[in-house]
């Protein structure tokens, strides 16, 4: 215990070539708590140690207290802690993540947000479409057109929120995570007319809300077992606000639309299409 | 197995006759009109291929934003990437809905899949993918020009040479293509000729600098 090996980690600080330092810390780590006081003793008395040794050797020690003190071995603290004690190459740090709480540990909550990332991404790519759709010659809706690329450009830069907090969260992103909540593979028609266009939409965006009520059900129910504040306040944030009022959009419109269908035996359908897209364009 | 038939028997009618809920189709001339199938097709394939492209570039961002790589300006450089691929599409959707197309088949236009790779080694391999990427979409719009400029398939009233595509693509597309490149090997280079002794400083401070941050 007196010879003092030359510690050497370049990763955790500078070299400590101090018997004192290092014999101590050997003791703290494996001879136990007798140890610690002595050393602690060593430092109110020696201001000669290099301030960084100190650091070094001071959360050893503290590390060691930890351990004794606690079980919990799954701390990046200590992770450093044991790893950087190790004259090796290499560091691991396994806990030294972004992860806390249950995200990515227990539950399907780290797995339902890939997915309505993902579901976001398709959505958005079909509302694409649409606006293309209606912006072609024939359907010439310019207002229909425009109602749909907001939704498109919406639930694009949705998704690349949703990957960016997903990585937040210490998580990474799967391309190819379906929900569970998703059974069957809606086949989507794009050339449909406007009222069915409208209804689409409206469906869709009530498909989003939902998905977002699910993950958020998951995120605070009662059983602790996937609880997370952080995902739900964020769903409920930055999704579920808006989503209130996009749905009530396009009901509205539908509600608009069949008004104009049914009244005067259908005689003012095609103009009052024609005007209903003017008023979208003038407001979307 | 009678209300779905019934819903799709009622989809199908609706796309093509009028109901109480929609006017009916019209039909006006037709020959300006004027793109050859070839052409049309090469470039259906080309929104396709921006598309993909869109979605690679989202793994490159989702990538770089992970707390274990932890390179925040590489996953902003890729997030923006991914979309300026996603306005390509929208330029080259315009283009066609310009030149009278797009009124059918909609639905097969854009297919969303999952990315090929997902994991990069270093901010160096994710550079060098990138131009790698870039390349092959510079290759695949001189395809669409090729196609375009000589379509020896044209029908009738149909252009052989589609000589405002071949512009527009050659003008706007191409450049674009060329000045990104020249970005991404540039930034390449900055960054190998950092890494070369300081491998870890030197994609740390790269990144940060790509975030506009001196430090
Ligand atoms: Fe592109």
């Amino acid at each position: 215990m007196t010879s003092g090996p030359k510690y050497s980690d370049t990763r955790c600080g500078k070299e400590i070539d101090d018997s004192r330092a290092s014999s101590v810390c050997k003791g703290c780590t494996f001879d136990g708590l007798p140890a610690i006081f002595s050393f602690n003793i060593i430092i109110l008395l020696s201001p000669y140690y290099a301030s960084n040794c100190i650091m070094k050797v001071i959360a050893l020690a503290v590390s060691c207290l930890l351990a004794l003190s606690a079980v919990s071995a799954e701390t990046c603290f200590n992770d450093v802690s044991m790893d950087c004690g190790q004259a090796s190459n290499s560091l691991g740090l396994p806990s030294c993540n972004a992860i806390y709480g249950h995200f990515s540990r227990q539950g399907n909550v780290a797995n339902e947000m890939q997915a309505y990332a993902n579901l976001h991404m398709r959505r958005s790519y079909e509302y694409l479409l649409s606006a293309a759709y209606y912006n072609n010659y024939q359907t010439n809706r310019l207002g229909f057109s425009k109602l749909f690329q907001k939704l498109s450009d919406e639930t694009w830069d949705k998704t690349i929120e949703l990957i960016k907090h997903i990585t937040k969260r210490g998580g990474s992103m799967d391309f190819a995570r379906r929900s569970v909540q998703e059974t069957v593979t809606r086949n989507s028609t794009i050339e449909l007319q406007e009222l069915e266009s409208l209804a689409h939409a409206l469906d869709t965006q009530k498909e989003i809300a939902e998905r977002a009520f699910y993950i958020h059900q998951e995120a605070t129910r009662n059983n602790h077992k996937t609880h997370d504040a952080e995902i739900a306040q964020y769903l409920e944030e930055e999704f579920i606000e808006d989503h209130a009022d996009t749905i009530r959009n396009l009901a509205g419109h539908t509600s608009d639309l069949k008004q104009f269908i049914v009244q005067n035996d259908g005689n003012d359908l095609s103009i009052a299409l024609y005007l209903f897209d003017e008023y979208l364009q003038k407001t979307v | 197995m009678k209300i779905p038939s019934l819903v799709l028997f009622l989809a199908i009618c609706s796309a093509a006759y009028a109901t109480q809920c929609n006017v009916n189709p019209v039909n006006v001339p037709k020959q300006w009109i004027t793109m050859s199938r070839g052409c049309r097709d090469s470039v259906r394939r080309q929104i396709q291929m921006e598309v993909s492209a869109s979605i690679q570039y989202l793994a490159m961002g989702a990538h770089f934003s992970k707390d274990s790589i932890n390179r925040p300006g590489f996953a902003n450089l890729f997030f923006e990437a991914s979309k300026e691929e996603r306005q390509h599409a929208m330029k080259l959707i315009e283009y066609l809905l310009m030149r009278g197309e797009l009124t059918n088949n909609l639905t097969s236009l854009i297919a969303v899949r999952a990315p090929e790779r997902k994991t990069w080694s270093s901010g160096q391999e994710a550079l060098e993918d990138a131009l790698k990427m870039e390349t092959e979409v510079t290759k695949a719009i001189r395809t669409v020009i090729v196609n375009c400029e000589n379509d020896r398939s044209a029908g009738p009233g149909q252009d052989d040479n589609d000589y405002h595509l071949v512009d527009y693509l050659t003008g706007e597309f191409l450049e674009e293509q060329y000045k990104g490149q020249r970005d991404l090997a540039g930034k390449a280079s900055t960054l190998k000729k950092m890494m070369d002794r300081h491998s870890a400083l030197g994609e740390f401070i790269f990144d940060k600098k790509l975030l506009g941050i001196d430090i």
